[in-house]
């Protein structure tokens, strides 16, 4: 796995890296139609050909206010248990080489980071955040829950 | 090693298909090298093909048919008629042996009749003798049950194959292929259909382009047509869902120490695939529950005189949109005293309910939440989980379940549930400028009026508004999707009512209805669908994305879904309040005189709107023309009176027997209602069947049998006058429109009768009268300057009012019988 391909990607500032797998194509984003009483980072539905994407504010999903940065006008699409999202994120990058396997770093990452990224990852261009896809889309009320839970 | 098989008897076929032709010409002359040299190929690759498999009989065969070819390439025998029937029958019967073989059947055993070494022997026996020797070792090595023989093969081996051919009911030609391709072509021709439609959009914008219009009508009507093809794919038939059933009534017949056989009927049903997800859960359910709770241990259905093994049948059937899955077993029935029992006690019904209701409705109430009448909670069912849950996932698909039961014979759950999850008809409504989806089975009515009219009122935090009525919920959409209302909508919002499977009706305030059509529904992230408001997604025509609402679900948020209780006692009072026979109801209209009165509804055929000018009062009675006919018109107002240049328009009702119309000349039309009040004759009225009170006012009800005896006739094609014109371009271009504008056939003046009204110029008129060749018919004379010439009966061509008026005198004056005289 240590030639595994990344798209990187800027979420809030950060650099992060996504599966190349995980990314079925890059769109540029069209209409989104609101979701009303939908969670805050669903931005809501856009249509991709003839299936319906939800749109997921990355910077939302992380808890952090979402105003505060740039977006770009193209969104990565990913596929997860079944449902395709379409990403917002700052700017796709490029993609890239992973050097290695994602690893911590003492101190950790912050709460809501920690929660949706594997672990930092080295590739060619310099290290990244490696995104748990599935944590990143359950959004930032996941934690409260398992704090709940627990 | 099967594939291996299927793909020899798949090739062996082909090619027997392929060479049938070359056998034919073949046999026609043997000399032709080619056609020999096909045949010889195909018996050459069956046998090389039988090296494969243990075939001896079908390798012998082909082995003694490629020999006896083989000569015959090499030269050393001439293909004789005889061989070649030999080889015919031959391959005729490799043709019967690859069916036997698809079949399943054994063949690899020992030539059963001889058959095999008969045709063999008759390739080889004539080989060194010629004759008769060799078409009779073939007549005589033919079974007449297994192969034509060689001498019918002369005729056409095509069709002496063919019948010796096994039909198979399930030849049916399939292949498989992945879901997921199936999925990829699916969307693919979603995308197509969307890319039409944005086509189609460009196009209405470009403008007519007839070079254009014509294909992309053909790839519209191709689309659809795939389509439907592709939708069909999607079907899957309920075979798949059903082999899982008998494992697993197996293994919980051997959990519970019982014993039960199951029969499965109806697999063949095709339902979408995704439906068949959808009720593989409530199907296993119900099964667990059969088995559990009413399928009774062996021995007590001895003791009952049943066989001990249980019956638990299953069988689906689709009628129209809608598959009906039938699941009964042959157990001790449902308690319906237990389950009243338990539904008193859970407080469900009451007592006094109870003795009003009937065995089904007490039956069914095992569906209400919270419900479960095992006594001991076994491992198997009785969870908690109930048939509450069941009922719940089948509606949630447009489903429903019913059940019905002969105590001590067993029990019978019927679930009805749409074809396909996939499509559905479905409303699109607009609100605070966004559009969502409702589905159409849950649309009642649309209502579009006032908040006054409506008398919206706030009970607490309830809206409600009274429709036919009765008071009913009111949801603004706005505010259950948390969207801002603009003040407008709210003063004037379009209510759909909605009707929910339970029954309960509500109105959900809109903005606006766009329009209604077929939704493709597709799923909705696992996020999105925790908000409980949204069932799905759908694309528009122009692509863009609407949520559908989850209308049951929305409902049950805001309370508004009766508990099981009132669900339950709703029919009962329903039909207690259903009155004993349909009350009459009336049409309500204001006579011209100003009158309220009232026409049996039966009779009112509709409602027409005339110009004054379509009435003719020339006669005893006014007529009116309309539709072509000619109706006799009653209270006719003295204000409608026609006369040259009254413009005016007419509300008429009317009213038929069935044989015989007529029109009723009214100034308002109301509203239809229902006759409730006592109906108190009027004696002195001959035309008033009775005087009624509707909403408190005193309304006459005309006596339609009075009516009709006065004054009905029935109708009269009214032939559209003629008129002739002149013939030039005036008359045609300016005249002629004017003239047809006024209701009058134009004919050319060589076929105009004697009541044709000809329109001729006055010094044509003259010149014929002085030739002696005057105008038969009533004739119009124009003159060319306004001034009237003294002495002449003439009109100016452009005073238009006259020339009406002197038409429809003219007109008046030829249809009166008589009228020339």
């Amino acid at each position: 796995m240590t030639n595994q391909l990344l798209v990187i990607v800027q979420i809030a500032g950060r650099r992060c890296a996504l599966s190349a797998l995980d990314v079925k194509s890059v769109i540029e984003i069209g209409t989104v139609t609101p979701i009303p009483r939908a969670p805050a980072h669903i931005a809501g539905i856009t249509a991709l050909r003839s299936q319906a994407l939800t749109v997921i504010d990355c910077r939302l999903a992380l808890g952090l206010v979402q105003h505060a940065w740039p977006t770009d006008v193209r969104a990565a699409v990913v596929a997860e248990g079944g449902h395709a999202y379409a990403l917002k994120v700052d700017q796709i990058e490029d993609i890239t080489t992973a050097i290695g396997e994602p690893g911590q770093v003492p101190g950790g990452f912050g709460a809501q980071w920690s929660r949706v990224a594997t672990g930092m990852i080295e590739t060619l261009t310099g290290p990244a955040l490696l995104i748990d896809l599935s944590a990143l889309i359950a959004g930032p009320d996941a934690l409260r829950h398992e704090a709940e839970a627990a | 090693m099967d594939d291996l098989l299927a793909e020899f008897i798949a090739e062996t076929r082909e090619m027997l298909e392929a060479s049938s032709g070359e056998i034919v010409a073949w046999e026609a002359d043997p000399a032709d090298r080619a056609r020999l040299d096909t045949i010889f190929r195909f018996v050459h690759t069956v046998k090389g093909n039988c090296g494969f498999f243990d075939f001896p009989r079908l390798a012998a065969l082909s082995h003694a048919a490629e020999d006896a070819l083989a000569d015959c390439r090499a030269g050393r025998r001439d293909p004789d008629p005889q061989m070649v029937s030999a080889v015919l029958a031959i391959i005729d019967r490799i043709a019967q042996m690859v069916d036997a073989i698809e079949a399943g059947e054994d063949i690899s055993n020992a030539d059963p009749d001889g058959g095999d070494q008969a045709l063999i022997d008759a390739v080889n026996v004539s080989r060194e003798t010629s004759g008769e020797d060799g078409a009779s070792a073939v007549k005589q090595g033919s079974s007449p049950r297994l192969h034509a023989p060689a001498s019918a093969l002369i005729e056409s081996v095509e069709e002496a194959a063919t019948p010796a051919r096994r039909a198979d009911p399930a030849s049916q030609r399939t292949i498989r292929l992945p879901v997921e391709l199936l999925d990829r072509v699916m969307s693919g021709v979603s995308d197509m259909v969307l890319a039409r439609n944005d086509l189609a959009h460009r196009l209405r914008q470009a403008g007519n382009q007839p070079t254009i219009d014509g294909p992309f009508e053909r790839l519209t009507t191709i689309l659809s047509d795939v389509r439907d093809a592709i939708t069909r794919m999607r079907m899957q038939r309920i075979e798949t869902l059903f082999s899982a059933m008998p494992r697993l009534v197996r293994d919980l017949s051997a959990e519970l120490g019982k014993q039960v056989m199951v029969d499965l009927d109806g697999g063949d049903v095709e339902l979408d695939r995704e439906m068949i997800e959808t009720i593989r859960d409530p199907l296993t359910h119900i099964i667990r529950n059969a088995i559990d709770h009413g399928i009774e241990p062996p021995s007590a259905r001895l003791a009952n005189g049943k066989r001990e093994i249980g019956l638990l049948a299953i069988a689906a059937r689709q009628s129209g949109n809608t598959i009906a899955i039938v699941i009964s077993d042959d157990g001790h029935g449902l308690d319906e005293d237990r389950i009243a029992a338990k539904a008193i006690a859970t407080g469900l019904i009451t007592a006094a309910e109870r003795s009003a209701m009937s065995r089904d409705k007490i039956l069914n109430l095992i569906f209400e939440p919270g419900f479960s009448t095992a006594e001991v909670v076994s491992n198997v069912s009785g969870r908690g989980v109930g048939l509450d849950v069941v009922r719940q996932n089948l509606e949630k698909v447009g489903g429903s379940i019913k059940v019905s039961s002969q105590p001590g014979h067993g029990t019978l759950f019927t679930l009805q549930i749409p074809l396909t999850l996939s499509i559905i008809a479905g409303l699109t409504v607009e609100v605070s400028g966004q559009r969502f989806a409702i589905p159409q089975s849950y649309v009642e009515e649309i209502v579009q009026a006032s908040t006054t009219a409506l008398d919206l009122s706030h009970m607490g935090e309830t809206a409600l508004i009274t429709f036919r009525g009765n008071r009913v919920p009111s949801l603004m959409l706005a505010d259950v999707l948390g969207l801002d209302t603009s003040a407008d909508a709210a003063r004037d919002p379009t209510l759909v009512m909605l009707r929910l499977a339970s029954g309960d009706l509500f109105a959900l305030a809109v903005d606006g209805i766009h329009n209604h059509g077929d939704l493709v529904v597709k799923p909705l992230a696992p996020a999105v669908m925790k908000s409980g408001l949204y069932a799905g997604s759908t694309l528009l025509d122009d692509g863009q994305p609407v949520l559908l609402l989850d209308v049951a679900n929305i409902a049950a948020a805001h309370d508004l879904v009766s508990d099981g209780r009132a669900r339950v006692l709703q029919p009962v009072a329903d039909e207690a309040a259903k009155p004993a026979h349909a009350l009459p109801r009336a049409m309500l209209f204001t006579d011209c005189n100003g009158r309220r009165s009232a026409v049996r509804l039966e009779l009112v055929q509709r409602i027409e709107t005339a110009p004054v000018s379509a009435i003719d009062c020339s006669g005893p009675r006014p007529r009116v023309v309309i539709d072509g006919l000619i109706l006799p018109l009653i209270d006719l107002p003295d204000t409608a009176v026609p006369a040259p240049g009254n413009t005016g328009r007419v509300r008429l009702l009317r009213l038929s027997d069935g044989a015989c119309e007529l029109l009723v000349a009214v100034q308002q039309v109301e509203d239809a209602v229902e006759l409730a009040g006592p109906l108190i004759p009027v004696p002195d009225d001959p035309l008033a069947e009775a005087v009624t009170l509707v909403d408190g006012q005193p309304v006459t009800l005309i006596d339609a049998h009075e009516l009709f005896a006065r004054f009905g006739e029935p109708p009269v094609a009214a032939g559209r006058p003629q008129c002739s014109l002149p013939a030039d371009d005036w008359a045609r271009t300016i005249l002629a429109p004017l003239v047809t504008s006024a209701g009058y056939e134009i004919v050319p003046p060589e076929s105009a009768d004697p009541h044709t009204i000809a329109i001729v110029f006055d010094e044509v008129f003259e010149a014929a009268e002085a030739l002696g060749r005057g105008l038969t018919g009533p004739v119009i004379r124009l003159r060319d300057r306004p001034e009237a010439t003294a002495g002449s009966d003439t009109i100016y061509r452009y005073d238009r009012d006259a020339l009406l008026s002197a038409l429809t005198s003219a007109a008046r004056f030829a249809h009166r019988p008589g009228g020339r005289a």
